[in-house]
């Protein structure tokens, strides 16, 4: 293994150097900002440093990325996790990406005729490599304890059950989108899928569990920037006043923000019928709480309210860690390919079946 | 294996608990499971674009030279590692396995594995920070380093 990493790293040094000298971003020891308290070239600041309003400074690029789930999984009781557990995660992830980054057989035929059995995003298709993932190495780490899940209350760590309203919501809403062929139109496509908005929420801000779970928070004394990497969702929070008027429903709902202290506290309401998180309604209100705890981390705290939606409010934790790099761009519309595809798939298998599709 | 079991479920647990969203897009939507292909070939051209990327292979079918566009995932995490559109080279031999597109008039396909002729991957997966792990922070997991940033340290 070593000896084609070895390989491989001589090879981009030779295919790719003078290109990239030009185009990567300055490697930097990762700790050096830490360590010194100099600025970081990410822009992060050190832990005590304040705006010139006199804020505490929160600016920079951070990541959520981490392999703590939302939900605490079934089989784990406790909130808090053992070190040893945590480490065995960790490893358990590291591992299967030194499995997956095996060479594969050079003899190997096409895949399965009728699919390759793969679930989820990856259809019965098999997706793409591994190595285009980026979904973090590392348990959540709150005040010094290892998270088994990002939710924090209920103290299952579990979403709270759906109320009936929403179940009946959910099942209109599929019998609708049942009515109507779901590829006959571009906007009934995802909006991700349509480069509108991320995948993952933009509020709150838990992390897809995919890639580039990254984020650039920017301060004014009236308003803070969240700039999500993925497909450059941009939140503005006005700091102070009041939200818009109920009919007003901006894509990522209205932010308003105020000082509790040290803690940035910002409160999200007159979200579009188009957002949802898990199922929420137009009535989802979420109050976000950010709070410096050292020279590399934010306490990213949120709490979820819809009582349309949800049978209790609940609440999650999550470290916003510093990174030594950039955010990137994310041009979704350059490349897009995928929407033209998927639709003109639908009109070939419409042709080939000689009716309209109807899924 | 058995004394790593336990520890294997509640990993397996975590992972699949943590996996409830879609991608940018169903792959499912958009190829054919019914139209598997492997290509090999080199690679003419490389589309280092969101959402995905795209790799153009041209193979030689029948004696004739075809170019398929092969998709990939993000460019932004392998950006992250220092690799760049030209960190393969125009002329480099690979193999691909993936599904054609559910329009068959395209010479698209997913690039379900994409290897050197020899099975190699094509990059080398990374994780965690969206950092290199080039062994500077010792609190980083992992016993391999990534590949280190060309012309980097």
């Amino acid at each position: 293994m070593r000896s084609r990493n070895l390989l491989i790293g001589s090879a981009l040094a030779v295919l790719g150097a003078t290109s990239l000298a030009a185009q990567a971003p300055a490697s930097a020891p990762r700790a050096a900002g830490a360590a010194t308290g100099q600025a970081r070239p990410n822009g992060v600041k050190p832990a005590a440093a304040r705006t010139a309003d006199g804020k505490p400074d929160l600016q920079g690029v951070w990541t959520n990325a981490t392999i703590t789930p939302l939900e605490r999984p079934q089989n784990i009781k406790e909130l808090v996790l053992s070190e040893e557990a945590a480490a065995r995660m960790e490893k358990a992830v590291i591992d299967r990406r030194d499995r997956l980054n095996e060479p594969s057989d050079p003899n190997r035929t096409a895949p399965p005729q009728g699919g390759d059995g793969s679930t989820g995003a990856a259809g019965n298709v098999g997706g793409y490599n591994n190595f285009w993932l980026d979904p973090g190495d590392r348990v959540a780490v709150v005040d010094g304890q290892r998270r088994s899940s990002l939710i924090i209350d209920p103290p299952d760590g579990r979403l709270p059950p759906l109320t009936q309203e929403a179940r009946t919501r959910q099942a209109a809403r599929a019998k609708a989108a049942a009515g109507r062929g779901q590829y006959d139109n571009p906007e009934y496509r995802p909006l991700a899928e349509r480069c509108l908005l991320s995948f993952g929420p933009t509020t709150p801000l838990v992390p897809n569990y995919f890639y580039n779970n990254n984020l650039q928070i920017v301060q004014t004394p009236d308003h803070v920037m969240i700039l999500m990497e993925m497909v450059h969702d941009a939140r503005i929070v006005r700091i102070g006043g009041t939200h818009v008027p109920k009919h007003i429903r901006p894509w990522m709902g209205d932010s308003i923000g105020h000082w509790e202290g040290d803690t940035l506290v910002v409160d999200t309401t007159n979200f579009p019928p188009q957002q949802n998180f898990r199922g929420s309604s137009e009535n989802l209100h979420v109050v976000e709480r950010f709070r410096r705890a050292d020279a590399t981390t934010i306490n990213y705290r949120f709490t979820v309210d819809d009582p349309t939606t949800f049978t209790a409010a609940f609440t999650g934790e999550i470290p916003f860690r510093a990174m030594n790099e950039l955010n990137y761009e994310y041009a979704c519309h350059e490349g897009n390919y995928a929407l033209a595809n998927v639709l003109s798939g639908a009109r070939n298998e419409e042709k080939r079946l000689g009716t309209k599709q109807e899924k | 294996m058995k004394k790593t079991l336990g520890g294997f479920l509640l990993v397996a647990g975590l992972l699949i608990a943590g996996r409830t969203v879609i991608a940018h897009h169903a792959f499912g939507a958009e190829f054919d499971p019914n139209a598997p292909i492997r290509l090999q070939g080199k690679v003419v051209r490389l589309e280092w674009v969101n959402p995905h990327t795209w790799i153009h292979v041209e193979i030689v079918k029948d004696g004739k030279p075809e170019i398929w566009m092969v998709e990939g995932g993000t460019p932004n995490t392998l950006l992250r590692r220092g690799i760049t559109k030209d960190t393969v080279a125009v002329g480099t031999e690979v193999i691909v396995d993936g599904y054609q597109t559910k329009d068959h008039s395209l010479k698209r396909a997913n690039g379900r594995d994409v290897t050197f002729a020899d099975g190699r991957k094509l990059f080398m997966g990374s994780s965690g920070t969206g950092a290199p792990r080039d062994g500077s922070d010792p609190t980083e997991g992992g016993t391999k380093p990534a590949p280190k940033k060309p012309g980097g340290r």
